[in-house]
Order: C-alpha cells, then sequence, then structure tokens
C-alpha cells in the first residue's frame, strides 16, 4: 500500500506528466461575531483553479460544489398523534452529533454536475446531513421521521441547498455565498470545496471559519454560565431597583 | 431595530418586547396579578425556548411587582404578616418548583406539562371567576346584598391548628391552609412562570374573605418574594435566565404597570373580577385549541448545541 502511494506520489512531480488542477481559496472572514445587533451573516468564499502547462487539458468547463457543515449537536422530533379528543406527542426520535447547519452550494443543479453514484461515493448531497440508516431502520421509519427532520430543518433556514449559491466570475474563478441564519449555532464551520469536470471530481480543499458571541454577548453567556450565582443576584437586583425606579418616577400620591 | 438575546439565543425586535412589556405591565397593575400567565406564552409564541421563558418571565414578575407592592404598601393596603405567611410557604414551593421544572426539562416533557398545566389551571380558575363575578353582578342589581359571613363564623380549614390573627385582614385563621396556599403557587409559580397573583387573588377573596382592597396588594408582595427567588434558582439550576430579554421586558413593564395600578382604583370588585375572569378565560381557551385542533404539522423539530 505505502509503495502504491509512493509510486504515485512520484507520477505527480516528476516533470513531464499530467497534473491535475490546484484548487486555492480564501473566506471573506475568519470569524463571524455574534453581538447585540446580529440578525444573520454572510461568508463569501473566493476561488481560484489553478493550471499549468502540465495541467490535463479539459474539454469542458469546472463545476464547482461547496458543502458547509457546521457545529454537531442534537435533534430531538416530535411527532403529535391523537388521544381521544386531544394532540400530544405520540412519538419522538433523537439524534444525536447531527450538524446543526448544513449546507450545498454549487452554480447549477447538483443533479446535473455529478451522477447519483458519484454523489454517493463524495457523500454530496443534503441526504448526508443524517448518517444513512441502516435497511432495517429505513424500514421502520414508517412515520418518515427522516423526511420530517430534513424539511423542518430546511424551514428552519439550517439546512439549505442552493444551486445560485455558486458564481463562476471567470472559468477558473469562483465565489460562493454561505448564508448562515439568525440561530446559527456557535462553533466551527468547516467549508469542503470540490471542483469536477463533466461528472469526474478533480479536487477538493477545505476551509473554515468560527462563529462565536463575542463583546457584550459573549460576557453575558459566559457570566449566565460560569458566574451562575452573581449573574442571578445581578438579575434580580436589575429588576428589584428598575420597579423601585419606577415606582419613584411616576408617584403622584 | 433587532437585539440578539444571548441566552435565548436568537434576534427579537426592540420594540415589540418593550411593547410586549408595556401591555403585560398595564394589565398587572390593574389585576394586582404578575401578568406572567400572559408574558410566558407569548415569548413562547415569539419563538423564545420555553425553558427561557419561564425563567426570564420570573425576573420580568419580579420587577413589576414591587412597584406594584409599593404603590399598594404606601396606600396602606398590603397586609404584611398575611403576605409573609404565604411567602414562608411559597419559598418552599418555589424550590421543589425549580427541581420539577429541569427533571421534566431533562425528560423532554416540559413543554407538554406546561401546556396541560397552563389549560387545566386558566379554564377552572377563568371559569370559576366567571360564574361567580355574573352571580356577584345579578344579586347587585337584583338589590339583593352579597351574603356576608358573621365574624367568628369559620370553615373547617381555619380551624385548624396554629391559628394566627390578621388584624389588618379582619379575619382570623389556621396558618396551615394560608402556608399550603403559598406552596402551591410558589410550586405552580416556578414552573409555568407565573407569579400566581390570577391564583392568589380568588383564593383569598373567596377561601379567607380577605377585603379585596388588601388582596391584591398582599398578593403582590408574596409574588415579589417568590419570583426572587425562583429568578435566583433558575438562573443558577436552570441557566435560563436571559438578562436582555428580563431589561427590555422590565423596562415596558415598569412603565406599564403605573398606567394599569391607576386604571385599577376606578373599576369595581365584580367588574374587576369579571373582566379577569374573561382575560385568563382568552389565554386558556388558546392553549386549549392547541390541544384540540389537528395540527398543521405533526412534526416539531428542537435542536440543541453540545455542551462544549
Amino acid at each position: 500500500m505505502r509503495r502504491w502511494l509512493a509510486l504515485a506520489l512520484l507520477a505527480l512531480v516528476l516533470p513531464g506528466h499530467a497534473r491535475a488542477e490546484e484548487l486555492v481559496l480564501a473566506l471573506s472572514t475568519r470569524e463571524v461575531a455574534i453581538t447585540s445587533t446580529y440578525t444573520g451573516a454572510e461568508v463569501t468564499v473566493f476561488g481560484h483553479i489553478e493550471r499549468d502547462a502540465r495541467t490535463i487539458a479539459r474539454t469542458g468547463e469546472y463545476d464547482i460544489v461547496a458543502q458547509v457543515q457546521g457545529p454537531t449537536g442534537e435533534v430531538v422530533l416530535h411527532r403529535k398523534g391523537r388521544f381521544g379528543f386531544i394532540w400530544l406527542t405520540e412519538s419522538r426520535r433523537r439524534y444525536s452529533k447531527v450538524p446543526l447547519y448544513f449546507s450545498i452550494l454549487s452554480a447549477k443543479p447538483l443533479a446535473s454536475i455529478i451522477d447519483e453514484d458519484g454523489r454517493q461515493r463524495l457523500k454530496l448531497g443534503l441526504e448526508h446531513f443524517l448518517p444513512a440508516p441502516t435497511p432495517e431502520l429505513e424500514e421502520r421509519d414508517e412515520f418518515g421521521f427522516r423526511n420530517a427532520v430534513l424539511r423542518l430543518r430546511r424551514e428552519e433556514g439550517a439546512l439549505t441547498e442552493n444551486d445560485k449559491g455558486v458564481t463562476m466570475i471567470r472559468p477558473n474563478l469562483f465565489t460562493a455565498r454561505i448564508v448562515l441564519p439568525a440561530k446559527a449555532p456557535t462553533g466551527l464551520y468547516l467549508v469542503n470545496i470540490s471542483i469536477l469536470s463533466e461528472g469526474v471530481p478533480l479536487r477538493t480543499a477545505q476551509a473554515g471559519f468560527v462563529v462565536r458571541k463575542v463583546g457584550f454577548d459573549a460576557f453575558v453567556a459566559n457570566a449566565a454560565r460560569n458566574e451562575a450565582v452573581t449573574y442571578g443576584l445581578f438579575t434580580v437586583l436589575m429588576a428589584v431597583l428598575l420597579g423601585w425606579m419606577a415606582n419613584v418616577v411616576f408617584r403622584k400620591d | 431595530m433587532q437585539l440578539y438575546l444571548p441566552i435565548a439565543e436568537l434576534p427579537l425586535n426592540l420594540f415589540l418586547l418593550l411593547g410586549m412589556g408595556g401591555a403585560i405591565g398595564f394589565i398587572s397593575g390593574l389585576f394586582g396579578v404578575g401578568g406572567g400567565f400572559l408574558l410566558t406564552p407569548l415569548l413562547i409564541f415569539v419563538g423564545v425556548p420555553a425553558p427561557v421563558a419561564v425563567a426570564t418571565s420570573a425576573a420580568h414578575i419580579a420587577a413589576s411587582s414591587v412597584t406594584g407592592a409599593l404603590t399598594y404598601w404606601r396606600r396602606n393596603a398590603l397586609d404584611l404578616k398575611l403576605g409573609t405567611v404565604l411567602t414562608i410557604g411559597g419559598l418552599l414551593g418555589t424550590i421543589a418548583g425549580v427541581f420539577f421544572f429541569n427533571q421534566m426539562r431533562r425528560l423532554g416533557h416540559l413543554d407538554l406539562v406546561i401546556t396541560l398545566a397552563y389549560v387545566t389551571l386558566l379554564m377552572s380558575v377563568g371559569c370559576l371567576m366567571f360564574v361567580e363575578s355574573i352571580g356577584a353582578m345579578l344579586r347587585q342589581k337584583s338589590g339583593k346584598a352579597a351574603p356576608l359571613r358573621k365574624a367568628g363564623d369559620h370553615v373547617w380549614y381555619e380551624k385548624l391548628p396554629l391559628t394566627m390573627r390578621f388584624p389588618r385582614s379582619k379575619m382570623s385563621t389556621s396558618v396551615i391552609p394560608l402556608a399550603g396556599l403559598g406552596l402551591v403557587i410558589g410550586f405552580i409559580g416556578t414552573v409555568l412562570g407565573i407569579g400566581g397573583g390570577f391564583l392568589v387573588v380568588p383564593a383569598l377573596i373567596y377561601f379567607f374573605r380577605v377585603p379585596t382592597s388588601i388582596v391584591v396588594g398582599t398578593s403582590l408582595f408574596q409574588i415579589l418574594v417568590t419570583m426572587i427567588v425562583a429568578t435566583l434558582l433558575h438562573a443558577i439550576v436552570s441557566q435560563a435566565v436571559d438578562v436582555l430579554l428580563a431589561l427590555t421586558l422590565v423596562v415596558g413593564g415598569v412603565i406599564g404597570a403605573q398606567f394599569g395600578t391607576r386604571t385599577g382604583q376606578a373599576l369595581k370588585g365584580e367588574q374587576f373580577r369579571l373582566l379577569l375572569a374573561i382575560l385568563i378565560l382568552i389565554v386558556g381557551i388558546r392553549f386549549a385549541l392547541d390541544l384540540v385542533a389537528a395540527p398543521a404539522d405533526r412534526f416539531s423539530i428542537n435542536a440543541t448545541e453540545l455542551e462544549r
């Protein structure tokens, strides 16, 4: 195995041999700050496909697929059922370690870029947001939990597929626009960008950015977590003082 | 203008929050109720997670009851002795409530508990008050005076041991039912994010014949102390108090409460109870519809970040 790898590497560096493209990425920001005025954000990825004399000649144009994966968390799905004349949650399903943000961007519909088999191999597509269930589990999903998760996460803006999210500025220069919703979870976001040509994957590159609370909001969130007693006392004091102040200010009798 | 709330983790419009606080404050000043039974559902409705809505309401109720209690205190319409007995029971209930709240939250039943409890509570209390106040108004119209109890005429629960006299409220009763009432209110209040004024006020009027003029101030005093403790415990144990959300609601609330308190003085006892009953019924029906009506979407989803 190692020998094969060495041979492959040798083939890459040996002059005169055809090479694959290089992919260079740059992000508009490395950190998305959640402040008091945060209502969502946009991160732009700039990509350049580098070729030189030794790069294989391509007949078709390049296709770009960007897959963005946010921090993981737990998603609980509830399904209501009828009990007599009231509706209550009759079953729930818990999905742990699911990306709380997942987005696929391309310049045209994914199906026209790469076929089903290729998408499976590269793990591209919204269905990879949830780990593929075993066939037995799929059988037992009589209520369509899986589809409901995909649908509801999509409605919340936490799961998006945008076939206009990538713009080709030049045949080898592109931008991908990542839109973060107002409820974007804090943490590390990984951007995975693949270049394809006529359905064949050529190269993949990764980049990442962080979403975090800064300034006052970070201060409050930290205080609430780490200094809960002080935080609670402060909240109570503030409430009582404001209530008292209002009484004094508006006092007429 | 959007304001990002650090604990609720979503942006909401600042003026919407101020307006909500103001409206709730007005009602709270008008009826001497904390207004939590309206605020918590409203917060949930605009997207605040249920635990944060409940815990933050407690802070808001504490603030608006300071204002109200001070006003009644100055008018000498507050029975401190009665309030203290209620509060002692209330504190025990609050502690039990916070632990029950977090247990239900862990098991994933919190939302259901909140909805069911709201429906049962609001509908039964609302109906009782509605029927009673209509009856009182009819009696008044036909010229018959409301039946008054003679002094010393006691119901069984008032004859339990540990009797205490409450001269301000013109009554004497055992402290056991009073502390028990406080305990129940404290527990329900902490779990549902309500002060419980809409339960204390009628309970004191119907079961203990406390004069209406004193009831409101006394109930505000009890609510104030229990909600201060509830806010603290929710901040420490549930970690769901959003100080920024509380601040905006309180600023709106204290202003609204001033106007409410003044308007309240002009209302007669029966009108007062009828209006409060209607308000409680409307909220109750709103919750009941949620349970009875076929949901537009049978599925609902809840995503949480993992602890880091």
